[in-house]
């Protein structure tokens, strides 16, 4: 996994960076003492298949913890791209199969609808958890009415993604890292990115310096879009079906995720290489639970411990290196 | 168009080739320019010419409209009527951020305009990207504001890559000049309170760089409280009162006084309102209220401090020599070697982060303190809050009366209403930590008052000032050094000049002479001050890196001369 956290390491350790990275280095520790735990459950899993099969449940997490962190990173929280995913799932489940053309359109179509929120949430001066909620539902009915009922299947190309078995390394280690890249460039290098951030840390200094906060914004809501629609077209090609309430917990665990990553509510910070090290930490948090036969009804109330010792551990280190 | 080639710039090609004589050219020339907010009339007609190759101060106190002139000289809003042209060119009606017109025209803000979660480099792309070339925009940024950082601060110890967040308030304040300074043609550099913040040898070194930059035919506008360093500094100083300009003057020849008479101030007379006129001569029969005996740790070492009933006692000296953490103790008396009697109330002063409530009106923030003392059985009493509330608008003249909104109020405003806050309880005890920095002189006076009335009604005040000629206003003044108390002052004894002297007097020997030339280090990096901020060193340097460091300077330089 060091591959992983490499471009997360600075250079120069200074004390800020490193009160920086904690919580991404905490959230490692976290992830590779599961892996542990389950390797000493099941020895398999430390091969390429078993690893191919653990990580491959965190895929899509992660890519909408990417989108989530878009958004996070201009000082706003998305509480619909757990339905905006689950929808994504039924458009491939049923007009990508039908009319390729047409599916793409809608897809993209979607990207835009997230810009156009985008821009409703900074002109109208609405709190972005109140617009995301309320766009949430929107996602869902418009599922509901695409797919009542979950199936239909997913068109070849994506499917064989799905069951894609390179030799030589786990093949879900490749979206998360190739994500996690992009993201990167774009968030961290690029003026786009210092853009978003900029308007997450202190708008007041982005608009005496001339720059639009409301392109910032839209920028950062339709890469968020086109991103929730990579996770759907992923979750689609694992599930071979649509399900708009597959997704539903995406919402929150994604928030989750970036915390854990290192990011904050605050905005002004992206964390690209953090939030793929708390995605996987999240998703594999369930795959131990199965190993370790937790009962299914006590799973999500596990997991949530196991999420708030993750963050105190954060909080600890954070301290300590204050 | 490139940033490489700007730190040279003004001095490789000096525009201003005819300075020295008295025709240079204006810049930026302001002409009838008023502007109205709802019903505040904030300019009410500006006349000001700002000249290639001068420095021009511009003063007044809170609320006579300078950062209003200020947003309307940067271009940031566009004013009601009259004109402002920008290097002979009329600018057009909607000004704004993006306005071409203004390009030349750059603003160092107080309380910075940079994004703390952004590098340096960031930073400088977001006001300097028209600058930079797209790709290697970082590398390029960096090296910019290094150079600049390098001429204008030696040793300043920042990096490109460093976030806004981790550096010190210092260091940010010399990383937002530095940004405002770099653009590809600057005509125009206003500086808002560029050294409240900077040590003593970061001031001085960023007036040599100004002086540069006016030789080199740019122009800068310097707005300060500390009216000492404008005239050391300006050539020119203008007077802003009640929207509009009524003064513009040579700085030679000015005298800090003229210029206070001018802004309207009834300069605080230290015989009227002074010590002198509240009984201080038997502070010994005095009830005891607070006692600090022989405190030592946590940054005090032996201090011993009396406090009477009635009396006004200061703590003096350079910023964070311990009388923070005097207060701090009888705020919270929780050891043996402190007694307090009776309630405490406190000032704090960074009112933004520990005073407001920002979502409270003013009569909720005022009385907070004082609710539970009028409540009954734990119940409030509506109509005598009210009353109370009231009495204080009105004795303090807070403006927008008791429902405005806290926020709506003028910084100067604010102070009022925390000040009167701590007096509205039934306190005993007073605590104010240094509540009056960057408050306008009329609402300074105001408060002295109060403080005087309250006294004299037998409540105590315990005083710590950054300003040392506020303790003018004191019984009984202790100064302090590197937590410990090295002189105690009353009655006539109680002067700006003799504070400065006791504070300075270990550390070079010279009383009232300007520490920062007694040792002759220029290189001591002012950007260690955050670091030694709050650890009581024994050497000067800690003592000198702070902002007051600064205000002492010159005013010991003040009295060389």
């Amino acid at each position: 996994m060091s591959e992983l956290l490499a471009p997360a390491l600075p250079a120069l350790p200074t004390r800020a960076r490193m009160r920086r990275t904690a919580p991404a280095v905490v959230s490692a520790v976290a992830m590779i003492i599961m892996i542990a735990v389950c390797a000493s459950l099941q020895p398999d899993v430390l091969t390429v298949a078993g690893l191919s099969l653990v990580l491959s449940a965190t895929v899509p997490l992660v890519i909408a913890a990417q989108a989530q962190m878009t958004l996070m990173s201009v000082g706003d929280i998305d509480l619909g791209i757990g339905n905006f995913v689950g929808l994504v799932t039924v458009v491939s489940a049923t007009t990508l199969v039908s009319s390729p053309a047409t599916g793409a359109l809608i897809l993209l179509a979607l990207v835009a609808a997230y810009a156009v929120l985008g821009a409703l949430i900074h002109l109208r001066r609405v709190p972005s958890l109140i617009a995301t909620l309320g766009a949430s539902f929107v996602w869902l009915g418009l599922g509901l009415f695409a797919l009542p009922t979950p199936g239909g299947t997913t068109p070849e190309w994506l499917a064989s993604f799905g069951t894609w078995q390179p030799a030589g390394f786990p093949a879900p280690l490749l979206p998360i890292l190739a994500v996690a890249a992009v993201v990167y460039l774009l968030t961290s290098r690029s003026t786009l990115g210092v853009r978003m951030r900029g308007l997450g840390s202190n708008p007041v200094a982005l608009e005496r310096a001339g720059l639009r906060p409301l392109a910032s914004r839209v920028i950062a809501y339709a890469t968020a879009g086109a991103l929730g629609v990579l996770s759907g077209l992923v979750l689609a090609s694992q599930t071979g079906g649509g399900d708009v309430s597959s997704a539903s917990s995406y919402s929150l665990m994604t928030v989750a995720a970036v915390i854990l990553g290192g990011g904050s509510f605050h905005g002004g910070s992206a964390v690209p290489w953090g939030v793929a090290v708390g995605g996987v930490t999240l998703g594999l948090v369930s795959v131990v639970l199965s190993l370790l036969d937790v009962p299914t009804n006590m799973q999500s109330a596990v997991q949530g411990v196991i999420v708030l010792a993750v963050l105190a551990g954060r909080v600890v280190v954070g301290k300590v290196l204050r | 168009m490139h940033v490489h080639n700007l730190p040279a710039e003004p001095f490789a090609a000096p525009r201003g080739a005819d300075r020295g004589s008295s025709d240079r050219q204006p810049v930026v020339v302001a002409r009838h320019v008023t502007k109205t907010y709802g019903r505040t009339r904030a300019l009410t007609g500006v006349d000001l010419e700002v000249r290639a190759g001068e420095v021009l101060g511009l003063v007044g106190h809170n609320g006579a409209g300078k950062s209003t002139l200020m947003r309307v000289l940067a271009g940031l809003e566009a004013c009601d009527e009259g004109t402002v042209t920008v290097g002979g060119r009329e600018t057009s009606g909607e000004a704004g951020p993006r306005a071409a017109e203004f390009r030349g025209v750059r603003m160092a803000y107080q309380e910075t305009s940079l994004c703390p979660d952004l590098t340096v480099a960031e930073n400088i792309w977001v006001s300097s990207r028209h600058c930079l070339p797209r790709l290697r925009w970082r590398r390029a940024a960096g090296d910019a504001v290094r150079r600049r950082l390098g001429e204008m601060f030696p040793g300043h110890g920042v990096t490109s890559g460093d976030r806004i967040e981790d550096l010190s308030l210092a260091q940010r304040q010399m990383v937002e000049i530095a940004r405002a300074s770099l653009v590809d043609r600057l005509d125009l550099l206003i500086l808002d309170e560029p050294t409240e913040s900077l040590g003593p040898d970061a001031a001085r070194s960023l007036y040599d760089y100004v002086r540069r930059l006016t030789a080199g035919g740019v122009a800068v506008l310097l707005i300060s409280h500390r009216i000492r360093e404008i005239l050391s500094v300006a050539d020119r100083v203008a007077v802003l009162r009640d929207g509009a300009v009524i003064a513009d003057r040579p700085a030679a020849g000015l005298g800090e006084h003229d210029v206070l008479a001018l802004m309207g101030a009834q300069v605080a007379d230290r015989a009227g309102s002074g010590p002198a006129a509240a009984a201080a001569g038997e502070p010994a029969d005095r009830p005891v209220m607070a006692e600090l005996r022989g405190a030592t740790g946590s940054g005090l070492h032996d201090v011993s401090v009396r406090v009477g009933a009635g009396e006004v006692v200061g703590l003096a000296g350079l910023a964070g020599q311990g009388q923070q953490e005097v207060l701090e103790r009888l705020w919270r008396p929780a050891r043996r070697d402190t007694k307090v009697h009776g309630s405490r109330a406190y000032v704090p002063g960074d009112r933004q982060r520990s005073g407001v409530l920002p979502l409270w009106t003013v009569a909720e923030n005022l009385i907070v303190t004082a609710m539970r003392g009028i409540a009954r059985h734990g119940l409030r009493r509506p109509a005598e809050e009210r009353a109370a509330v009231g009495s204080w608008v009105e004795r303090l003249s807070i403006r927008g009366g008791p429902d405005a909104a806290m926020t709506e109020l003028s910084g100067g405003n604010q102070q009022k209403v925390i000040v009167a806050r701590a007096f509205a309880s039934a306190a005993d005890l007073v605590l104010l930590d240094d509540p009056f920095r960057g408050v306008d002189v009329h609402t300074k006076t105001d408060l002295y008052r109060l403080i005087r009335h309250e006294a004299a009604q037998g409540r105590s005040v315990v005083w710590y000032s950054s300003e040392n000629a506020e303790m003018a206003h004191c019984d009984r003044v202790y100064v302090f050094r590197a937590g410990r108390v090295v002189a105690e002052l009353a009655g006539e004894e109680i002067s700006e000049e003799q504070i400065i002297a006791v504070s300075f007097a270990e550390s070079d020997g010279e009383p009232g002479g300007p520490p920062a030339e007694s040792g002759g280090e220029p290189g001591g990096p002012s950007a260690e001050s955050h670091d030694t901020r709050n650890r009581p060193s024994a050497e000067p340097d800690g003592a000198r890196n702070r902002p007051d460091g600064a205000r002492n300077r010159s005013d010991g330089a003040q009295s060389h001369e």
